[in-house]
């Protein structure tokens, strides 16, 4: 009897408790954004963003943000993400924390959660996405999608191809550009014939076509504008449709496409760190994924469709389980196609 | 009283500091050692030290091992080496051939020539390498598809992804250093020892051969070592064509160790090491070649005009060579760039392409934020640190030649220091050393003007080394005797002989603090970011013709500013 009072009055208490926490952790999570605002503009108002936002999507994208937070003013440190995580990480060995929020490939969000720099924080917008488009300590931004594409002036409508099998015929010999470090290809081909020989043997088929590497997406695109190579089998979805629209020679196949993921994280110890969660929690909300939608960039957002057509017909998702076996695929990548 | 209350030392230590001659190189040495030897101790520490787990380091000899015993130390350093002295003697043959025909003989048309050479200088090396890719790119290249075309030829003649084709852009880059330098040397000759040749029996060749180019050795010497080692320590070319060549030298694989993950400053260091050694033996050599200074100080106090040479019919050769030059080095880039900054993308010259044309990415710059900031603080930054750099230069050129202190060699040395330590690692070094420094400059462009004021001092060094080293030291004794302060002689006697020297040499070092790229890359945040760090983010997200549109724009400023100092300093002796 003394057992079982003992055991409901201490079930009483946790319920209490658990209520209390919570009543507690809700009043925290629901925090509306308005409320960090205030918050962020005691911080001073400036956002310090690592972020590898293209300026053509970032001033896009960026402005709304300014404009929808008075006060608040983005200082956007954009480099690409290898070099914006060796900044962080160096700056992190000299003491400092400057940047507040690091924007850019999982890939590279998670090697700054390997060094330990990265806040955790659960936000409550991602309640909304899958588990494999958020961690403990980062939160997708949008998704971006390698794919096919060719110089419509140098490929013939008969010749265009539909896949990625496709460039493994001989008549691409000499004619295709690739970005050296698109380990996610033979990762999402490794998913598509749930086998890594049949991607590696595919890959080889390419490899004898003796593509030229570039490193740099957008420039890979501009090179296939320019004639550089017939086509890439490399390239990002998003990057197309803002360039036929303005008349370049450009097409690309949305049939099937590699994906992975653009992250937002907080780093640890920012200097602005209201204003860090205001920005993270406003990239994940459905208003700032609109803004990376109209901004050119495929949002990781179930809800909202992206503004161009950028989503391939399948995708193969590189997750957090590929990526942590990334040096294994990327030595298997290197040795492919002969790269240092 | 007060004198009385002081110890011994101090008392006799004070006057010694009251008096400039003394406190002068003391100041001098400070600041040196402050902005070459802080970084560089950085750079050292950071080349022993290993990283075990984040944020946790060991002191170890492994990185020297990883950098300088891997299957790549061979190729990497017979790489540097031929693209750095292949580079080194183009762009001095090319630069002495334009300054000869420019200063001293009577090429047709020779003055339109002087600025014209310049113009290679003011184009960012980021933006150089695109304009040659554009043209000698073995597929889209304009002049490979037009001599295909007109030659029916079956493979494209030029392929600039290749160890001369690095060496052809590097090099045309690099001419108009070599050129301003020789200028200011065959400005500065006393014509009476060509005279006394010709009046010998020499002909116009040989008294160019035996007479002119051998007073000029001196300044050939320095001149090619500092093409040799500024080559070495480039980035730009080598990331931009090396790099998709796969050909490695010195700095992209520093630049390959800082950007793998985790960062190997340890391996980077390791190589940046070795680039320092490469230069001191340079160091060496430049200095036991100007120990024989005195020889050829032709600076004297007799008034004097450089003389002419008369080439008779071939001047029409020498203004062929002009010609060229001007066409396919100077014109031919900055066109396809300006091709480029009126196109929506980049397209070959055809009707098509002509009906794409607008002032769209210009209208784009005109609204776009960044741009505007970034030129803020481009044009601040140049003259800033053009004008501290010679300032500063130029009184450790004094100290160094002609002060006489034991043990001021160290301090030419310390000046020449930072010329080994590429761009970017210059910028690692200036991160650690500054993201903790008390004062918080980290993330201003005052950490930038440190940086680019470090950089460029060897540059400020040769020119006004290479001037100083011309004046005799008569002036300065004849103006002591007269009862001249040290301050007065320095002000009134040494400065005004020095300005052809101050003059080239800040134009130099304005231009090349406007491009900088490669310190700025990792130095730059968003605030303090840069024209040619925007040049460089937008090329890398593809923006290919507004980043022609902005090279057209800095060259337009750079211009701006080099024609209002051209214009100033010819009111001080640079103009003859």
């Amino acid at each position: 009897m003394y057992r079982s009072k003992r055991t409901a009055s201490t079930f009483a208490g946790n319920f209490i408790l658990s209520c209390l926490l919570l009543i507690f952790s809700s009043t925290v999570s629901a925090q509306s954004l308005d409320e960090i605002h205030k918050q962020a503009l005691k911080e001073g108002g400036t956002l310090n963003f690592y972020g590898t936002l293209a300026q053509i999507n970032a001033e896009k994208i960026l402005p709304v943000f300014e404009k929808r937070f008075p006060g608040i003013k983005v200082n956007h440190v954009d480099a690409t993400a290898d070099k914006l995580v060796a900044r962080a990480i160096t700056e992190a060995r000299g003491g400092r924390v400057i940047g507040d929020v690091f924007q850019g490939s999982l890939e590279n969000g998670l090697q700054l959660q390997q060094q330990g720099l990265l806040m955790e924080r659960v936000l409550p917008e991602a309640a909304a996405y899958p588990d494999s488009l958020k961690g403990k300590d980062w939160i997708a931004s949008n998704v971006i999608y390698f794919v096919g594409a060719w110089n419509t002036g140098l490929v013939k409508k008969e010749d265009e191809p539909k896949g990625f099998e496709d460039f493994a015929d001989p008549k691409w010999k000499g004619k295709l550009i690739a970005e050296p470090r698109d380990v996610e290809i033979l990762i999402g081909l490794s998913k598509k014939y749930k086998s890594e020989e049949q991607a590696i043997a595919l890959l080889k088929k390419i490899a004898a076509n003796n593509p030229e590497f570039h490193k740099g997406h957008s420039e890979l695109a501009e090179f296939l504008v320019a004639g550089q190579a017939a086509a890439c089998f490399t390239c990002y979805s998003h990057h197309f449709p803002l360039r036929i629209k303005k008349g370049a020679p450009l097409n690309y196949f949305l049939s099937e496409g590699a994906a992975a993921v653009d992250s937002t994280t907080i780093l640890k110890g920012a200097p602005h760190p209201n204003t860090a969660l205001l920005f993270a929690r406003w990239a994940a909300s459905e208003e700032g994924q609109k803004a990376y939608a109209q901004g050119g960039r495929t949002p990781a957002h179930p809800k909202i469709e992206p503004v161009e057509k950028t989503r391939p017909e399948k995708s193969y998702f590189v997750g957090v389980a590929d990526i942590k076996e990334w040096s294994k695929y990327e030595r298997i990548w290197k040795g492919i196609f002969n790269l240092r | 009283m007060s004198t009385l209350a002081l110890p011994r030392s101090a008392r006799d230590t004070l006057p010694l500091l009251r008096d400039p001659a003394l406190l002068v190189p003391l100041v001098g040495a400070g600041v040196l050692i402050y902005l070459a030897v802080l970084p560089l101790f950085m750079l050292l520490l950071g080349s022993f030290q290993a990283e075990v787990a984040p944020r946790e380091f060991v002191y170890t000899l492994k990185n020297y091992q990883n950098a300088y015993a891997s299957e790549y130390t061979y190729s990497t350093f017979r790489n540097s080496l031929i693209f750095a002295s292949g580079s080194a003697a183009l762009s001095f043959i090319l630069g002495t051939l334009l300054a000869w025909l420019t200063e001293r003989t009577n090429t047709p048309l020779r003055a339109i020539f002087v600025p014209i050479a310049v113009v290679p200088l003011i184009l960012p090396g980021v933006l150089e390498s695109i304009a040659w890719i554009f043209l000698l790119s073995p597929k889209f290249g304009y002049l490979n598809v037009w001599l295909k075309y007109f030659f029916g030829l079956q493979s494209a003649p030029f392929n600039v992804f290749s160890l001369p084709g690095m060496i052809w852009v590097h090099s045309v880059g690099q001419v108009p250093l070599a050129f301003l330098m020789m200028v200011a040397a065959f400005k500065s000759m006393d014509p009476s020892l060509e005279e006394s040749a010709m009046m010998s029996g020499g002909n116009t060749w040989q008294t160019l051969r035996r007479v002119t180019l051998r007073l000029l050795m001196p300044t050939c010497g320095s001149v090619l070592l500092i093409l040799f080692v500024r080559t070495l320590e480039s980035f730009e070319t080598p990331a931009l064509i090396g790099i998709p060549a796969r050909i490695y030298v010195y700095t992209s694989e520093i630049y390959l160790a800082f950007n793998e993950y985790p960062p190997d400053y340890g391996r980077g260091g390791a190589l940046a090491v070795g680039l320092l050694i490469l230069s001191a033996i340079g160091v060496w050599l430049y200095t036991r070649s100007t120990k024989e200074g005195k020889k050829f100080q032709t600076v004297t106090g007799k008034a004097f005009r450089p003389r002419q040479f008369d080439l008779g019919p071939w001047r029409w050769a020498g203004f062929g060579f002009l010609m060229i030059y001007f066409v396919f080095v100077v014109l031919l880039p900055f066109l396809v760039l300006l091709w480029a900054s009126f196109l929506p993308f980049f397209a070959a010259p055809s009707w098509d392409a002509l009906q794409k044309l607008g002032l769209d990415n210009y209208r784009y710059l005109g609204g776009f934020r960044p741009f505007w900031e970034a030129m803020k603080n481009s044009v601040i930054l140049a003259t800033l640190t053009a004008t501290v750099a010679m300032v500063l230069t130029s009184l450790v050129a004094w100290i160094v030649y002609k002060s006489r202190l034991p043990g001021s060699w160290i301090l030419d040395f310390l000046a020449f220091v930072p010329i080994t330590i590429p761009g970017i690692v210059m910028g690692m070094a200036l991160i650690l050393l500054y993201v903790a420094f008390p004062i918080p400059i980290y993330g201003t462009i005052w950490v930038l003007l440190i940086a680019y004021v470090t950089r460029f001092i060897p540059y400020g060094m040769r020119s006004a080394s290479g001037s100083i080293m011309q004046i005799h030291s008569e002036l300065e004794e004849a103006a002591a005797a007269s009862g001249a302060s040290w301050w007065e002689t320095f002000r009134r006697v040494t400065l005004p002989l020095l300005r052809p020297g101050f003059a080239a040499g800040w134009i130099y070092i304005c231009i090349v603090s406007f491009r900088e790229f490669s310190t700025s890359v990792l130095l730059a945040t968003g605030e303090s970011r840069v024209l040619s760090i925007l040049l460089f983010t937008m090329f890398e997200q593809g923006q290919v013709t507004v980043v022609a549109a902005i090279g057209i724009l800095m060259i337009l400023t750079l211009l701006a500013i080099v024609g209002v100092f051209y214009k100033i300093s010819g009111r001080v002796g640079l103009q003859t």
